[in-house]
């Protein structure tokens, strides 16, 4: 399958080789992906700050370089991103043309693990990895796209790694974009209460599917010195050590 | 008396400005739409017996239920609560039930108390017009009996029922009330409680701290 | 004891004020631990809960659309059946009928239950001035009272307070001897409060639903001061926001189900109290007078958006504010208003004005929580995102302006530069050349000084955690050198 990625302006610059195991993940799940160079970000910021004329020079900007792409499918590894993808349609209010791009765009839009266990219908990439891995709900993945199970089949099928539950997988990370840069005192503090379950959990990794919780929980979990990893799923997917 | 000239501004205005946000805002296509069918309850029990199921739901919220054949056995139950109090403590509806049963057990009890008796009493016995059998409530219906005060004043309320005037559920209930004729209709789900402190559970804060359910069974 | 409490202008100070306070962290931990594992397990009773908040949603929306012809409805039955229904159109106005009413029975003193529309629209302050003493008997409410505070939670006032400092304040001002039983507690508060509902011959209680088709009231409790206020007075007012109205007598059965089990997780409260007007047999008990004080304070204008209605279709239920991390971590007081949490961060700017609370619309991680919880499937986030974009597109119907104008120059700049790959490149570069001066072994650690001035959001960030540098390669760049 002939697919667009999105890679996310906080992966092409902070963590580029969760890009490239994106690429290396759906590649050896049988697609042909392809990366137009012209994309930059979705505009979430914009959007969820409130300043929807400035997300939308985005929305427009992301709906007319995909609408020039053949692919079947636009995949972004993270929940987030998709989720503003989804949401494109309302910064279009009132403008009926827009709003059908917009729509047309979002239908074909997946995020990472859901297009991997719901469109291809893989859960097993042959990756191979070692240690015992926790899971964090990104909160729009979770809430907005309905993703809960597939990174779980996923990681429960990779080689050699042990998966546990952490309590309250489902609970904010902290991060919320600007909330974090506005209220950084209330952001840490729901932080510190999502590291206590990583650590509680016993493993010495924690995945999600997406680089801004994983920044804001890397963050603190440097600043401890804490033995636990963060890694981004496409990375546990595509490792085969 | 209160229709004064500002009683009607205020009416007038609040539904001019109803009336014109609701014409401002867009038209509603949400798909929330009404449903036509009865709500999908789920099964709550495996029992279907509704005696039972009653029992059940008082006991999870903290009630003392008793099953009895007849009056005669509901009256020994009432003597066993009520134990040696004497008659000052001990106040009672105007339900015709409640009277038989009572002077089946030989308690001395108030009717009509006033308002230093049941402040002073202990214990108050009242029946109930309804139950619902899934919740465990009593269904107090204010034109079927004087119970308002009896049933919620005292540290105590004994309240006796029949079998017959349980239902299953909730909605049954609803469709069986008529608010016009019962002013006021009391629910009643186990003893007065709070969590006020500290999410503690504390019983008996305002209400009877012990409620006791008497059931008798209809022939 | 100080009698000015927060508000809502001040979000950002009360809240780090409250995140410094290890006592109110211990007591919202509780909650969180006990009243969502209750609700939890509560909803699972309910049969299909979905389903539940699908019709609960539905029944809202239709009232609302039509929201002019219920409230005639409900108040013509009201009125047949002896009710005596006034209309204020604020605060002020609901405060004086109530004070009128209490006048001309001569009383110096009333008894009141638990109602976030008396919180809303200050009642307690106005009966205060006017010489009539308010007394709470809501155990929660007493203690608040008491220590001459606001409620700080919708279903649980004094969630703020551990039992030792309510001990304290007993000791202090009822005369109790020190104590750490929760059950001496609420007996001494029976005691006390017996006394006053003997003496009482008004009552003012909330309203939790007004049935249309009949004209009666319902109200929820557990503690049994809502009865006793509703029947052992000879005159009784409540303080029903127009929004309470529902079309059916038979629509009840939703509402039971859903507002117990969001609220506190119970089946059923031990008590409902359905009231239709006045007794209609003069030896029968309850009170002689049913006053229904209408209110709509702001709430007429929030009709006008299909989004901003949404807020109408609240039950107070409390759900949303024991889900939501951020009032986890801050508690009620720091939002500065009657109504706290996701609900009161949305409802506050749209009752009192979004110029007096326009940080509480930003005072969320938008983590959805609250959305999913919600028993009227409330989009919580999206009303959040809707009162943003008003915020910073300067909201036209307030008198001051709302709009930051170095956010807005910043967001200008960020769209102008990151909507074209050229620029947004040319940025990166800029970054990577910038970040030599912060990050040591490939992070950025805590930044301070001067450069915390200059560039704040990274000061803050970096208080707590680290920040990740700009890779040395982007993931283009990658890209392209694999294509090769």
């Amino acid at each position: 399958m002939k697919v667009a990625l999105f890679v996310t302006c906080l992966v092409d610059q902070l963590c580029p080789n969760v890009g490239m195991a994106t690429v290396e993940v759906l590649e050896r799940a049988g697609c042909d992906v392809t990366f137009d160079e012209r994309q930059t970000c979705c505009g979430q910021p914009a959007f969820n700050t409130g300043y929807r004329k400035e997300a939308r020079k985005f929305a427009e900007r992301f709906i007319e370089i995909f609408e020039t792409s053949d692919a079947e499918a636009i995949v972004i590894p993270s929940g987030s991103c998709t989720s503003m993808v989804k949401h494109f349609h309302e910064v279009f209010e009132g403008d009926a043309e827009w709003r059908e791009r917009a729509d047309r765009i979002a239908a074909k839009t997946h995020e990472l693990s859901s297009f991997l266990v719901n469109v291809l219908d893989v859960d097993e990439v042959g990756a191979i990895s070692n240690g015992k891995a926790t899971w964090h709900d990104a909160c729009h993945g979770l809430r907005d796209l309905g993703v809960h199970d597939e990174p779980r089949r996923l990681l429960n099928k990779v080689d050699g790694l042990e998966f546990v539950e952490m309590e309250n997988a489902d609970v904010c990370c902290g991060f919320g974009g600007t909330f974090s840069v506005k209220f950084p005192e209330i952001s840490a503090g729901i932080l510190d209460n999502k590291i206590e379950m990583i650590e509680k959990s016993g493993a010495d990794t924690v995945v999600a599917c997406d680089a801004s919780c994983l920044m804001q929980i890397a963050g603190r979990l440097s600043r401890i010195s804490s033995r636990v990893q963060v890694k981004h799923i496409a990375e546990i997917l595509a490792s085969q050590e | 008396m209160m229709h004064s000239s500002s009683h009607s501004n205020a009416r007038s205005s609040i539904f001019a400005s109803i009336r014109e946000n609701l014409a401002k805002s867009e038209p509603f296509n949400e798909e929330h739409q009404e449903a036509k069918s009865e709500p999908r309850t789920g099964v709550l029990f495996v029992e279907t017996n509704t005696s039972e199921v009653f029992r059940e739901s008082l006991e999870m919220v903290g009630a003392k239920c008793t099953f009895v054949e007849n009056e005669i056995e509901a009256a020994d139950r009432l003597r066993s609560i009520v134990g040696d109090r004497s008659a000052t403590e001990i106040i009672v509806s105007d339900s015709e039930l409640v009277h038989r049963i009572v002077n089946a057990a030989g308690i001395n009890a108030i009717q009509d108390a006033s308002r230093d008796e049941l402040f002073s009493s202990a214990i108050g016995i009242t029946s109930a017009q309804w139950a619902i059998a899934e919740t465990g409530t009593l269904v107090l219906e204010s034109g079927a009996e004087r119970h308002r005060l009896a049933s919620l004043v005292p540290p105590v309320h004994v309240c006796i029922v029949t079998t017959s005037s349980i239902r299953q559920s909730m909605a049954e209930i609803l469709k069986l009330m008529d608010p016009d004729a019962n002013r006021a209709i009391t629910f009643v789900t186990g003893a007065s409680r709070t969590s006020d402190i500290e999410l503690t559970l504390a019983i008996g804060v305002h209400g009877p701290g012990e409620l006791y359910v008497v059931v008798i069974k209809d022939q | 004891m100080s009698t000015t409490h927060a508000t809502s202008e001040t979000f950002d100070r009360n809240a780090r004020a409250a995140l410094a306070d290890p006592v109110l962290h211990g007591a919202l931990r509780n909650l969180a631990d006990s009243f969502v594992v209750r609700r939890r397990n509560a909803i699972a009773s309910a049969g299909d809960w979905e389903d539940l908040r699908e019709r609960a949603r539905s029944i809202k929306d239709e009232t609302l659309l039509h929201l002019d012809e219920y409230l005639e409805r409900f108040t013509e039955n009201a009125e047949k059946a002896g009710s005596t229904i006034h209309w204020a159109r604020d605060g002020k106005e609901a405060c004086e009928i109530v004070l009128g009413l209490v006048r001309a029975q001569n009383a110096n003193m009333v008894v009141k239950a638990k109602s976030m529309a008396g919180e809303e629209i200050h009642l307690n302050e106005a009966l205060e001035a006017a010489g009539i003493e308010p007394v709470e008997t809501d155990l929660g409410e007493w203690i608040i009272q008491l220590a001459g505070e606001t409620p700080s939670h919708i279903v649980v006032p004094a969630i703020h307070k551990t039992k030792q400092q309510i001990a304290d304040l007993f000791v202090e001002k009822v005369g109790i001897e020190k104590t750490d039983n929760v059950d001496v507690l609420t007996q001494t508060a029976r005691r006390i409060l017996r006394q006053r509902f003997a003496e009482a011959q008004v009552g003012i209680s909330g309203v939790n639903f007004g049935v249309a088709e009949t004209g009666t009231i319902l109200i929820l409790e557990n503690e049994g001061n809502i009865r006793l206020t509703t029947s052992l007075t000879k005159t009784h007012i409540a303080v029903m926001g127009i929004e309470k109205v529902i079309p059916k007598f038979a629509d009840l059965d939703v509402f039971l189900k859903l507002l117990p089990r969001s609220g506190t997780g119970q089946r059923l409260t031990a008590y409902q109290s359905l009231i239709t007007g006045v007794k209609n047999n003069a030896d029968d008990i309850g009170p002689d007078e049913l006053h229904i004080v209408m209110l709509d304070n702001g709430r007429s204008r929030m009709l006008a958006h299909p989004l901003t209605r949404q807020s109408l279709a609240c039950i107070r239920c409390g759900a949303c504010l024991n889900a939501c991390p951020v009032y986890q971590q801050i508690g009620g007081h720091a939002y500065g208003s009657v109504y706290p949490g996701p609900i009161g961060a949305v409802i506050t700017p749209q009752l009192f004005g979004l110029s007096k609370a326009k940080q509480l619309p930003y005072a969320s991680s938008l983590c959805g929580a609250c959305r999913e919880v919600c028993p009227v499937k409330i989009d919580i986030p999206a009303l959040l995102l809707h009162l943003r974009s008003e915020i910073a597109e300067g909201s036209t119907r307030e008198s001051q302006p709302t709009r930051k104008l170095g956010e807005s120059i910043a967001f200008r700049m960020y769209s102008r530069i990151w909507s074209r790959s050229g620029t947004y490149a040319l940025s990166i570069r800029a970054a990577r050349l910038a970040q030599r001066f912060v990050a040591r072994n490939g992070k950025i650690g805590k930044v301070s000084g001067m450069l915390a001035l200059l560039v704040p959001p990274l000061g803050a960030w970096t208080e707590r955690r680290d920040a990740p540098v700009v890779a040395p390669k982007s993931f283009r760049e990658m890209w392209r050198e694999k294509k090769k």
